[in-house]
Parts: C-alpha cells; sequence; structure tokens
C-alpha cells in the first residue's frame, strides 16, 4: 500500500483553467479526487448588485470566456423578465444565431482542446482555426472577438451589418465539411479509442441524482434539451434534433458533441433565412429612460434614479454549450439588482467527479476530465 | 393541468408544512415551506412529486431575514419548481438537501460560504470558492464594496 494525495493543477495541462484536482492514489489507480475550486473567483454575484442592469452584460462576457453570448442572452432574459421589458423578434433571431455559432465556438475550442489532451496534435491546429472563422463573424457584428457586450436588456445592441447574412452562410457551408474531417480524424484513430472508449461512464440515474446537465447527461441517454423542453427565444418557431447517445462514457460525449454542433448549423440556417426577409427594429421601442443612458447626469445623485419602477422577479433558464444555465436577478425597485444568481453547468458537472474519476487510472484523468468541458470561468464566477 | 389540481396535489402531498404557493411565469411556481419540516419537505418533493434533479440552490439576503431557494426540475412533469424557506435570527440554518439530492453538496458549501446559511448534517462543509479560513459572507447586503464617499467622488466627474 503507497497511498498518497497528489496535486492536478493549478497549473497543469489537463486543467484547461485555473483550478486543482487533487487526487488520491495508489500506484497508478485513482482512488479518490477532490477538486479546489476558487481560483478564479471574481465575486460576479456581488459586483452585479453594484452596478445598472445593463452594466451586469458586460460581466457575462467574463463569466464564460468561451461562450460570452450564451451568458449574456442568460442574463438579459432573466433581467427582461424582472423590469418587464419586451424584446422585438428579429433580436430574439439574431439572439439564437448568436447562442449557436457560439455553441459551435465553444464545442470548437473543446475539441481542439480534448483532442490535443489524448495526443491527438493536429486536430488541435484544424479546431483552432475554424474557430476562427466564428470569431470574425462576431467581430463582424459585435466589434469584439471574446468579450461581446452586445445583447442589451431589450434587444440586442446593433443590427447586422450589410453582407452579413452571406457571409454567415458561407461560414456554416465551411464547417459543415469540416466536421466530416474531424469525425474521420478521430473515429478512424486507434489511439483515439484506446484512450476514450469505456471511459469515465456515467449512467443516468446517477446523471440526474447529481445535476449533471448537458452534453453530459445526453450522452447517458437521456433527452433532455432546454431548447425542446423549455423554449425560449426563437427556439419554438425552429426545426432541430436533441443530439443524444447511449454509452455515457467519452466516446459518447464526443458523439453528442459533433451531433450538436450540425443541429445547430441547421438552426443557423433557418435563422439566417428568417434574418434576411424580415427587417425590424433590434431593441425594444419603450425601454425606461434609466435603462438606455445609465450614465446621464440628474441632479446630486449622478443616476438617473427610476421612481416607482414596479418590482419583479426574472428567472431563465438556457441551454447553454455546456449544459442547463439558471439565472435569478431581483429587482426590488432601485437602479441596480438586488440580488443575481447564476447557475453554471460545469459547477455541478465538477462537482460530481468522484463519480465518474473514481476506479480509473491517472492516465485516464485527462481524456474524462477533457470530455466534461470545464469552463472555469462558470464555475467559480 | 389546471392550476389548482396542481396546488391540491402539492396539498396533499406536503400538507401543513407548505406555508404558500405563488404561481411564477412559466414554471410550476414558488412553494414556501416550514424550515424545521425541511428533511420531510425534500423527500415528498423526489419520491412523490418527482422533482429528482436539483438545478441549484440559493440564498437571498433580506436584512431581517435570509431566504434559501431550491430550483428543481422534473423531468416527467418537465417543468421547474422553487422550493423557499425563511431563515430567521442570528445564526440561520435548515436541513441540508443533499442526503436526498447528492448534487447540493456543492451548491449549499457556495451558499454557506457567500450568504452565512448553516446546513445541518451537511457531510462536507468546506470553503469552496473562498479561501479557507475566510470570515465573512460576501453576499450579505452589510457587506460593501465601497464606501459612499467613493461615490460622490465618482459622480463629480461624470
Amino acid at each position: 500500500m503507497s497511498e498518497m494525495w497528489i496535486n492536478m493543477g493549478p497549473q497543469h495541462p489537463m486543467t484547461h483553467g485555473l483550478w486543482n484536482l487533487r487526487v488520491k492514489i495508489d500506484g497508478e489507480q485513482v482512488l479518490d479526487v477532490d477538486p479546489e475550486m476558487g481560483y478564479l473567483h471574481r465575486g460576479i454575484e456581488k459586483i452585479s448588485e453594484d452596478r445598472h442592469y445593463n452594466e451586469v452584460i458586460t460581466l457575462m462576457d467574463r463569466c464564460c470566456y468561451v461562450a460570452g453570448l450564451s451568458w449574456e442572452h442568460l442574463y438579459v432574459l432573466a433581467a427582461e423578465q424582472a423590469l418587464h421589458v419586451q424584446p422585438p423578434e428579429r433580436a430574439e433571431y439574431i439572439r439564437v444565431m448568436s447562442d449557436e455559432f457560439q455553441r459551435i465556438g465553444s464545442h470548437v475550442m473543446w475539441y481542439a482542446a480534448f483532442v490535443q489532451d489524448i495526443g491527438l496534435m493536429t486536430p488541435f491546429l484544424y479546431g483552432m482555426r475554424d474557430r476562427d472563422l466564428v470569431l470574425d463573424l462576431f467581430q463582424s457584428y459585435t466589434g469584439a472577438r471574446m468579450t461581446y457586450e452586445y445583447m442589451r436588456v431589450g434587444g440586442v445592441r446593433n443590427d447586422l451589418p450589410p453582407g452579413f447574412i452571406g457571409e454567415a452562410r458561407k461560414v456554416c457551408d465551411w464547417l459543415i465539411d469540416r466536421f466530416v474531417e474531424y469525425d474521420q480524424l478521430c473515429l478512424n484513430s486507434d489511439i483515439f479509442h484506446k484512450r476514450c472508449d469505456g471511459l469515465g461512464v456515467m449512467n443516468a440515474r446517477a446523471c440526474i441524482d447529481h445535476g449533471i446537465t448537458g452534453p453530459m447527461l445526453r450522452s447517458a441517454g437521456v433527452r433532455r434539451d432546454l431548447r425542446k423542453d423549455r423554449p425560449y427565444s426563437a427556439y419554438d418557431r425552429l426545426e432541430f434534433d436533441v443530439a443524444h447517445a447511449e454509452a455515457g462514457d467519452v466516446t459518447a460525449r464526443y458523439l453528442v458533441r459533433m451531433e450538436e454542433m450540425r443541429q445547430s448549423i441547421r438552426i443557423i440556417r433557418q435563422t439566417l433565412d428568417w434574418l434576411e426577409h424580415h427587417p425590424g427594429p433590434v431593441l425594444a421601442q419603450e425601454l425606461p429612460r434609466w435603462l438606455g443612458a445609465p450614465y446621464a447626469p440628474v441632479g446630486r445623485e449622478g443616476y438617473l434614479l427610476k421612481r416607482n419602477y414596479p418590482k419583479g422577479l426574472g428567472f431563465s433558464a438556457i441551454e447553454e454549450p455546456h449544459g442547463e444555465a439558471l439565472a435569478y436577478v431581483v429587482n426590488e425597485g432601485s437602479e441596480h439588482p438586488y440580488r443575481v444568481k447564476f447557475r453554471s453547468p460545469v459547477f455541478a458537472n465538477v462537482s460530481a467527479a468522484r463519480q465518474y474519476l473514481v476506479g480509473y487510472r491517472i492516465a485516464d484523468i485527462p481524456p474524462i476530465m477533457g470530455s466534461v468541458d470545464v469552463c472555469v470561468g462558470e464555475v467559480d464566477r | 393541468m389546471a392550476a389548482e389540481e396542481w396546488a391540491q396535489e402539492l396539498a396533499r402531498h406536503l400538507g401543513d408544512r407548505m406555508i404558500s404557493l405563488t404561481p411564477f411565469a412559466r414554471t410550476l411556481g414558488r412553494v414556501k415551506f416550514r424550515p424545521e419540516a425541511a428533511r420531510e419537505i425534500f423527500r415528498a418533493v423526489h419520491d412523490d412529486l418527482g422533482f429528482d434533479h436539483l438545478s441549484m440552490v440559493g440564498g437571498i439576503d433580506w436584512v431581517d431575514r435570509r431566504e434559501v431557494i431550491y430550483t428543481l426540475w422534473s423531468d416527467r412533469r418537465v417543468a421547474y419548481l422553487f422550493l423557499s424557506a425563511d431563515l430567521v435570527g442570528e445564526a440561520p440554518h435548515i436541513e441540508t438537501a443533499s442526503a436526498v439530492w447528492p448534487g447540493a453538496n456543492w451548491h449549499e458549501r457556495e451558499t454557506w460560504e457567500l450568504v452565512g446559511i448553516q446546513f445541518d448534517h451537511h457531510p462536507d462543509l468546506r470553503h469552496l470558492l473562498m479561501p479557507d479560513g475566510y470570515a465573512f459572507n460576501p453576499l450579505l447586503r452589510s457587506f460593501k464594496l465601497h464606501e459612499p464617499e467613493e461615490l460622490e467622488v465618482k459622480t463629480r466627474h461624470v
């Protein structure tokens, strides 16, 4: 017997972010694990209580640095309900399109990092190359590649630039062919199968008990997808299938994410068709004045204080690239939210690490944790 | 399902441990329950009502009391339900939900350190996001991010 605890992290190629996985080992065998989080805790929920409603959107990009637009969408949906604001339909479609491009961007980033973890270098470069095309599209209409600050309470900041739809269609056509190549690179590789098949198995019961959501849950055979089960924005008007697999292991999670990207392309094409033929406003016309101009000075307060604005509670749940993200925003009638709370899907997925790591070997940890797709920004918030 | 039917079903399973049911848009509502009956409520909601997925646990500091909110999802009903309890006193505490939903473990650790709510019989109540030994609860209203003077300086330069 030579049991001992070792640290994988906070600086370790496996972690993909700043966190520490403490592993109890006996030889090569993993006996126990204990993830340590908090290295990236910035107190986003607390800072939000000190900001105007639209200023919180800036923090959402920092929440998950590979899926900023999805988190903005989560927050604005909750804030709109709390503030009794209705966005125009065109904004809803632009948000859905952004969400799905973001899903592809996040999944391609995941693919690039994951396959590198299991020793395949070429797909990493392919993944990064294709993600850049998605980022170029984001840059063309939000002005930024990572921290977009694009969505607003009541709509989105600006409309799509001229020629965007054509460019987006070209990117879709390019990507859908590349996904075939991704599959060929991985699924035809013996290394891939030897390092992924039958690892990190979670069955449906264990997933639900531990609050696991997203591709991890769907890879265990549960067809739960908030875009179908509790449609938000324009998802009830779009056609797509819920990607799922049965095995619940690392390979199954890979297959689910790949299928999700294909479905995302399908959704994006429908939204592009709609956006092409339905011009209109992208920001609600009837916005409370304090929401439109948070810094206009009035009187001694310096801010436009809202008086007698109705209180409200907003709750939103979206299918983020990593799983189900939830938020509530409490509006107590002041110019700042009284309380903002976010639920990160990765938070729950990592908290169950003991369930899918114990019993395997040290060398299995990188592929298993890679298949979880950890984004520390949203775990720590 | 009609709203009255749902209210009756809730009343049948939860009895007088439930204080009130407040409707909320696109969910099955917000159930307020007596904190001392937490263990029975969790069991009934999980086993009898079929809410087997705990999405999150959060706390709100209302200054005079602290509210703990559980967000639950049911695959059978395809809907969310909120459970909430008001905790009063200097040291608010409630029974842990992690015996019923193992996934509550980390959510309760986070709520304990940020909102200062004690979860009795929790298997592993340690700091999660904050460093060990951190003595404050940042999400309380009494924890200020800046002094009022700073705000005035900022205002003058707007």
